[in-house]
């Protein structure tokens, strides 16, 4: 058996391809949409943040006292700080667009950015 | 292997990789990444799943795999035994499944680019499943490229090894 073929190669380009056709979709009919985040504990949500309120804030959620969120004034959301041993989330960094997401997995908490134009009855709390 | 006390030392050489495949992904969680997106790892204990698929035979690959997420279960919990096991158990699926249609035809980098795109895509399915919803437009590409930057990295390795591990 070889360790690479020539049609590996293309399948490779073919895939670069699919990727970044599927990113230029992404990015023109997605990710700018008008975003909210969502807050996440045991898969259950439990706050949306609006992000475009221009409010520069630190909050933590009821549920679990090792995380400390930021909101930022140019409509980010982050893990600013938590005690898990691996600091994923806080890497993750801030978000903003439409789809990303950063998850504490030790803490059990999930931030989702959605697209803000869904029926928002159901939300727990708001801020801003 | 295929001597008389094969049967110890394929124990023996099945432990040993378990407990290389544990270090491995020691070693991987010390290193920083650029992006931090679940699913998304270098999958450097693949190689040894890798290794277990192509000279040892597949029910080892899958035992190693199967360990690797009882393991990850037991140091750092429910969930990330649970993304420990999809990944391991659709990467070795799909490089099964793809061994079977192509035979020699294959190559290597083909299968480690399978088994460690799936992976990723084996710990997203999970994801999603444990936080609904997940915006695969986004992470598609990401896992893609990822998928394939990882592959590059195992057979790599796996061929300037291979000399050294064929010793064992």
């Amino acid at each position: 058996m070889s360790w690479m073929k020539k049609r590996d190669i293309y399948l490779v380009i073919g895939m670069l391809l699919f990727a970044g056709a599927l990113y230029g979709g992404y990015r023109l009919y997605v990710a700018n949409l008008p975003a909210k985040a969502e807050i996440y504990y045991e898969s259950k949500l439990i706050k949306t943040v609006l992000l475009d309120t221009g409010k520069e804030e630190t909050f933590k959620v009821e549920e679990s006292d090792h995380v400390t969120f930021h909101l930022y004034a140019d409509g980010s959301i982050a893990f600013e700080h938590s005690d898990c041993p691996d600091q994923i989330c806080v890497k993750s960094g801030k978000l903003h667009l439409v789809g990303q997401s950063a998850a504490c997995l030790p803490n059990k908490l999930i931030i989702k950015i959605v697209p803000n134009n869904k029926n928002s009855k159901d939300d727990v709390d708001m801020i801003g | 292997m295929k001597n008389e006390d094969s049967k110890t030392k394929h124990m023996v050489l099945t432990a040993m990789l378990f407990a290389t495949a544990i270090v491995l992904s020691i070693v991987e969680s010390m290193i920083p990444m650029p992006i931090s997106i679940p699913g998304v790892k270098f999958g450097l204990s693949n190689i040894v799943v890798m290794y277990a698929m192509f000279f040892l035979n597949k029910r080892d690959a899958l035992m190693i795999a199967i360990l690797k997420g009882v393991f990850a279960a037991l140091t750092r919990g429910a969930v990330a035994g649970l993304l420990s096991l999809t990944g391991g158990v659709f990467s070795i699926v799909v490089m099964v499944v793809l061994m079977f249609i192509l035979k020699e035809k294959g190559s290597y980098f083909l299968y480690s680019m399978s088994g460690a795109l799936f992976h990723n895509i084996g710990q997203f399915v999970a994801i999603s499943i444990i936080y609904t919803n997940m915006v695969w437009l986004y992470y598609l590409p990401i896992l893609l490229v990822t998928g394939i930057i990882a592959g590059m990295i195992t057979s790599v390795l796996l061929r300037f090894l291979l000399p050294a591990l064929q010793k064992i």
